[in-house]
């Protein structure tokens, strides 16, 4: 039985106790003008920890997590990635983005850029890395995701999955602490998706820690620790991949994910 | 036994005569708009040429090259913008031997060399004055080719070759107040061609101040949002014929000089860099827009600053957008110096006309003004064309890798 006052409580995500926390939000909330796209969001996650978020689309899933490398502000509230709060203080912030690495749905590689360079521009520009160590992480890295050959391409040159990869291994190469996926396999083609979930799942297996908005649920259910259900703004409900399969709580999960399933 | 009834022959589906009856005579309404508009073209080329191998009067424009040149440069020192064009050729022949004959440089060398060739016969042929001068153009061109060529490490000492050559050559067309050979020539008397490069390059400092406004217009802080905003407008509101007015009054106004010792040059460039500038600006803008924002989000996740994004990641991109639209501003600027006739200066453009109005001139039966504008056409039509065919050249070989 669902109480309607009770599940517009604010839900808390709290990352289990007894690990180092890595990232920590408390209370966020933040409006786009008018607009509340987030609602007192307590999220923790510990080191090694594989966090699935999904919700509808307008739920705030991407806002959510473009808050914790500050690509968005939040108003109240409190972020602390691996120690260090965010606030304006651009050293904080700059810290924070060398740490984090961040996925998107559209890839985002530079066009400008050959696969080699998209990756090792960070680190020697950030890191300040010598340019052969970088090549030789950068190579390390592309091996990883299974495109060692495709170094000295454009991107404009690879399939989406392959660009995908490229990004994942760009990410990786600046050694973050956090891994930060927004619907990474959305904008693929069914026949790809797996080359680069398999990438995944392989990093969380190694125990990055990893926020990953997805809807993936095969994903969730093989290396997720967490999954964290949100809506309009709120997070409605968190549980193990097993609890959202077999009982979720909320009415909403439900009808949520039997649209999903 | 029944025999395969013979085919007719196949239809060339390729060559030119396929192309002819695809494109030009496919149906009767495009064989008469075909034979129609052949015919006009012919009959006014013909009546062209005529023209210009019979009945023109070229006396005139083959005398006066020095004007068309430098214009009032003095003659005794003539040898000192002919060494600093030498020098220039010889360099840009080193730099396209190096990049070797299909670079965008070697392309463009070459339409140049083929351009002084021709000139060079005409001027063996009929050109006393300048019998030597350029086929010795021609050689010199060719000399720092095979050099390039043979030598490809000379690349390194380009870069500071051609500052000293910009450094010394500026100073070499100045000269000194001393006398002799080195013999003091004040800007005020330069003229001619020359002028008309000295303003084009205008271009290159407009390009920097454009890229700052274009940011600027996008900065955060209102101040500097504001009078980037304000100075794009405001000079883009206003002809630059105007421009060339105000400054030859302004400039030493607001710079608190006397107006004499600011040459007339000098306002006439800072005008035409800020015109340039503003559109620049525009065009940039115009770039930086088509850059999608994941672009710097990316950026900015990986740790770079706001600057290295912009730098790195954003300006690259938006650059390449619009290399079409930068360089048909050059061409137009290239253009458009001809209009500082109007303060008082004499570039290539009123060289023609004050030529056509000489009293030799006005001898010839007919006036000589049609040979004098021709000539001049030519030229402006090489170099702005030989500048859209590198923009060309340039496009697709940044489009390497592009998605
Ligand atoms: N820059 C913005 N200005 C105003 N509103 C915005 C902005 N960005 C997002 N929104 C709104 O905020 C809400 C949450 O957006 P968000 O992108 O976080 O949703 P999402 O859960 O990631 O959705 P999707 O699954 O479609 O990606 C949406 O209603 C969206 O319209
Ligand atoms: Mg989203």
């Amino acid at each position: 039985m669902t109480d309607v006052a009770t599940a517009r409580q604010p839900v808390r995500a709290d990352a289990p106790a007894g690990g180092t926390k890595v990232i920590e939000m408390i209370g966020v909330n933040k409006w786009y003008g008018e607009f509340h796209v987030l609602k007192d969001i307590h999220l923790s996650v510990n080191k090694g920890e594989v966090v699935v978020v999904i919700g509808p689309s307008g739920s705030g899933k991407s806002t959510l997590i473009r808050c914790i490398n500050r690509l968005e502000e939040h108003q109240e509230g409190k972020i602390v990635v691996d120690g260090v709060e965010l606030t304006d203080d651009v050293r904080a912030i700059d810290q924070i983005r060398r740490e984090t690495g961040m996925v998107f749905q559209s890839f985002n590689l530079f066009p400008h850029l050959t696969v080699l360079d998209n990756i090792t521009l960070a680190p020697i520009r950030v890191r300040k890395w010598k340019k052969s160590k970088a090549e030789e992480r950068a190579r390390y890295f592309l091996e990883k995701v299974g495109i060692p050959e495709q170094a000295s391409k454009y991107p404009g040159q690879l399939s989406g999955g392959q660009q995908q990869r490229v990004a994942i291994a760009r990410s990786l190469t600046m050694e973050p602490k956090v891994m930060l996926f927004d619907e990474p396999t959305s904008a693929l083609d069914p026949e790809v998706i797996g080359e680069v979930l398999d990438v995944m799942v392989n990093l969380a297996k190694e125990g990055m820690t990893m926020v990953v908005v997805t809807h993936e649920m095969g994903f969730a259910r093989e290396v997720g620790d967490r999954v964290v259900f949100m809506d309009a703004g709120q997070i409605v409900e968190v549980g193990t991949p097993e609890h959202f399969f077999t009982n979720p709580h909320e009415e909403r999960t439900r009808a949520f994910l039997s649209k999903i399933l | 036994m029944a025999l395969i009834p013979p085919r007719p022959a196949p239809v060339p589906t390729s060559g030119p005569v396929y192309w002819l009856r695809r494109n030009l005579f496919s149906g009767p309404f495009n064989t008469v708009l075909t034979l129609v508009t052949g015919a006009v073209v012919a009959w006014a080329l013909y009546n062209l040429a005529t023209f210009v191998f019979v009945d023109a009067s070229w006396e005139q424009v083959w005398r006066n090259m020095k004007l068309f040149g430098v214009y009032r440069y003095p003659t005794q020192y003539l040898w000192r913008p002919l060494l600093v064009a030498g020098v220039m050729l010889g360099l840009m022949g080193a730099m396209s031997g190096v990049a070797g004959r299909r670079s965008i440089i070697g392309s463009a060398f070459f339409a140049l060399q083929g351009f002084v060739a021709l000139v060079s016969v005409v001027a063996v042929l009929f050109w006393p004055s300048v019998r030597f001068l350029w086929p010795m153009a021609l050689a010199i061109g060719f000399a720092g080719y095979l050099v390039g060529l043979r030598w490809p490490r000379v690349v390194r000492h380009l870069p500071w070759a051609w500052t000293v050559w910009l450094v010394g050559g500026a100073v070499l067309l100045l000269g000194v107040d001393s006398g002799g050979p080195f013999g003091r020539v004040p800007i005020r008397d330069w003229g001619g061609f020359l002028l008309t490069l000295i303003l084009f390059t205008g271009i290159v400092p407009s390009f920097p101040i454009g890229v700052a406004l274009a940011l600027g217009r996008q900065s955060k802080l209102p101040a500097i949002k504001y009078f980037c905003i304000g100075f794009i407008e405001v000079v883009r509101g206003a002809p630059l014929i105007m421009w060339l007015f105000i400054a030859s009054l302004l400039l030493p106004l607001i710079l608190d000089v006397d107006a004499n010792s600011l040459p007339a040059i000098m306002r006439a460039y800072v005008a035409i860099t800020l015109f340039s500038a503003a559109y620049m600006a525009e065009n940039v803008r115009g770039g930086l827009q088509a850059v999608p924002r994941g672009q710097s989000e990316a950026a900015r996740a990986l740790g770079l600053s706001a600057w290295q994004t912009t730098y790195l990641i954003v300006l690259p991109q938006a650059l390449r957008a619009v290399i079409p639209a930068i360089v048909g501003q050059a061409i137009g600027l290239f253009k458009d110096t001809s209009l500082v006739f109007i303060v008082g200066l004499v570039d290539f453009f009123k060289v023609a006309d004050i030529v056509s109005v000489q009293p030799e001139s006005l001898l010839v039966t007919g006036g000589v003004k049609l040979e004098v504008f021709l000539f001049i056409a030519a030229i402006y039509f090489f170099f702005a064309y030989r500048m859209s065919i590198a923009s060309r050249q340039l496009e697709r070989r940044l489009g390497v890798g592009e998605r």
